[in-house]
């Protein structure tokens, strides 16, 4: 297995595709940040880890882009055959890839957001954020970039198709999430987007602690992933 | 290099392999077998069904029906390994993005091969001057290279290459049938599936022709050839007692001209010793056309018919 996950990480970091991710992640967590301090005073605590949290849904994507280019490239099929191991073995190697890259590129960005909006968030009113706050923040964040991204790697792989699969997300975020927040805020804290982003320090969910935004990301996550991992074993690779 | 092989069976048996696809059966019935030491040309014209046969031989399709094994292990969801078998099924199979190097030493990390490796075969397909490239500005040919590289990582017993000389120049084709014939004389197995006859008469020991999907012929190349769709001609003055001759030997006499005899069903050598033993006297005996590609068209049209 850790032929698989060498071999994938290799593929991982070799396009510019995750390149372009960090730089995103990084840029996304900038404009987090400024547009927060620069909008309105951050007086409370959660205004504040608001403004440093990381943005897991971003290494969903990757994960997604990541896992279905692997039917539009169809560099799956020499990937089984290389590896000659069962395809759910190296789908579930792919994931774990995934995640170890989600989490660096989470930690780069916090480290950059950090650097930047600790010395910025000292200068706000109200309680400062202390050490463990800091600590919580950023190991969610990772945690959080790392689920998301094995997430994406699923969903990827079961829908094959990139542009189906990013358009589709994007819709559930951008459309389908604002609609079930006005019908209801508890189903909406329930989503794998919000619980994800709760995970990482944000405060959109009003309904869940952080360790109930873990269960509720591992709760989607793993199934999801299962149902990739035997799906992938019965589907041809064309 | 492949080292030499002791005479193992390593072969590829097919039985009964079957594929639909909803209502179109892509693959029926196909039953072959593939011997070490040779190297089997897989034969058909476009949509016969070649890629989807070998797609299921080596595991990444699912057959509907029939079974693969490969050195007598079945071949299920997971594939033998880049040591035992070796694939080139897409054109190269690698992100456009990605350089070659990078994309071989993926693969040799997924298969546990050490990285030099990768230099290696890079070096065996020429490609060593451009593997910091990306993928995508590779040419047609390079990438069918690149593909070939990646089946030769493990350095395995078996290969299954899927039109293995599209897109190269002349010399590649030399480099590649070459190279190809030097494996199956170290004990190799090399199945190649082909539409460029010539190339492929010059290159297979065994030939495998398929058509709509199912098994139309499979013998040795020579074999295939002697089956000659223009038959063996003749010219005798007593052709009537040879016809009789022939027909009592189970060939097949067709008259040609005032004292022409063309035989199918036989070839050039028993018709001369036909001719001998019934003391009939023979101005001229030539085998009539009988190129694989003649043969090809003879056994695809009939099977279409």
């Amino acid at each position: 297995m850790t032929a698989v996950l060498r071999g994938e990480l290799i593929k991982t970091v070799s396009t510019r595709t995750v390149l372009c991710y960090a730089a995103g992640a990084v840029a996304f967590a900038l404009v987090n940040l400024l547009v927060s301090v620069l909008a309105s005073d951050l007086a409370s605590l959660d205004d504040k880890r608001a403004a440093i949290a990381g943005f897991p849904i971003l290494l969903m994507l990757l994960g997604i882009v990541g896992a279905a280019g692997e039917y539009r490239h169809r560099t799956a099929a020499p990937a089984a055959l290389a590896a000659g191991r069962d395809r759910g073995q190296v789908l579930a190697g792919r994931a774990a890839a995934y995640a170890l890259t989600g989490a660096a590129v989470a930690t780069l960005a916090l480290a950059v957001t950090f650097a930047i909006g600790i010395p910025l968030l000292g200068e706000e009113p109200g309680p400062a954020l202390d050490g463990g706050d800091l600590v919580l923040i950023g190991a969610g964040s990772v945690l959080a970039a790392a689920i998301s991204a094995i997430m994406g790697v699923a969903v990827g792989a079961l829908a094959r198709n990139q542009v189906a699969a990013v358009i589709g997300t994007l819709l559930l975020l951008f459309v389908a999430m604002p609609l079930l927040q006005l019908v209801s805020q508890t189903l909406f804290d329930l989503s794998p987007f919000v619980s994800a982003t709760a995970v990482a320090g944000d405060t959109a969910a009003e309904t869940l602690s952080w360790g109930g935004a873990l269960l509720v990301l591992l709760a989607w996550t793993l199934p999801v992933t299962a149902v990739a991992i035997i799906t992938e074993r019965r589907r041809d690779v064309g | 290099m492949l080292s030499p092989m002791s005479n193992a069976t390593h072969s590829i048996c097919v039985e009964g392999l079957t594929k639909r696809y909803g209502e179109v059966t892509a693959v029926e019935d196909l039953s072959l077998t593939v011997r070490p030491g040779a190297v089997t040309g897989f034969l058909g014209p476009n949509g016969a069904g070649k890629t989807t046969a070998l797609a299921a031989i080596v595991g990444l399709i699912r057959p509907s029906a029939g079974r693969v094994t490969i050195d007598g292990v079945s071949v299920g969801s997971a594939p033998p390994g880049a040591r035992k078998l070796g694939v080139h099924i897409e054109s190269s199979g690698a992100h456009p993005g990605r350089s070659a190097r990078d994309h071989l030493r993926s693969l040799a990390a997924l298969a546990g091969l050490p990285r030099r490796r990768v230099d290696e075969v890079l070096a065996i397909v020429g490609l060593e001057h451009a593997a910091g490239r990306r993928v995508g500005k590779y040419s047609t040919g390079m990438r069918q290279r690149l593909g070939l590289a990646a089946a030769l990582l493990g350095d395995p017993e078996i290969l299954v290459l899927d039109e293995p000389l599209n897109g190269l120049d002349p010399q590649g084709i030399r480099w590649l049938r070459t190279f190809l014939r030097e494996r199956a004389a170290a004990g190799g197995t090399v199945l190649l599936s082909s539409h460029v006859l010539a190339e492929a008469a010059q290159t297979v020991d065994d030939v495998v022709v398929i058509h709509q999907g199912r098994l139309v012929r499979q013998g040795a190349i020579g074999e295939l050839e002697q089956l000659g769709a223009g038959g063996v001609f003749v010219s005798s003055p007593t052709r009537e007692r040879l016809a009789m001759a022939v027909q009592r030997a189970g060939g097949i006499v067709e008259f040609e001209g005032r004292d022409g005899l063309v035989v199918h069903g036989m070839n050039a050598g028993d018709v001369g010793e036909l001719a001998h033993g019934e003391r009939v006297l023979l101005r001229q005996l030539t085998p009539r056309g009988g190129s694989l590609e003649e043969v090809f068209f003879s056994l695809t049209e009939k099977e279409a018919a």
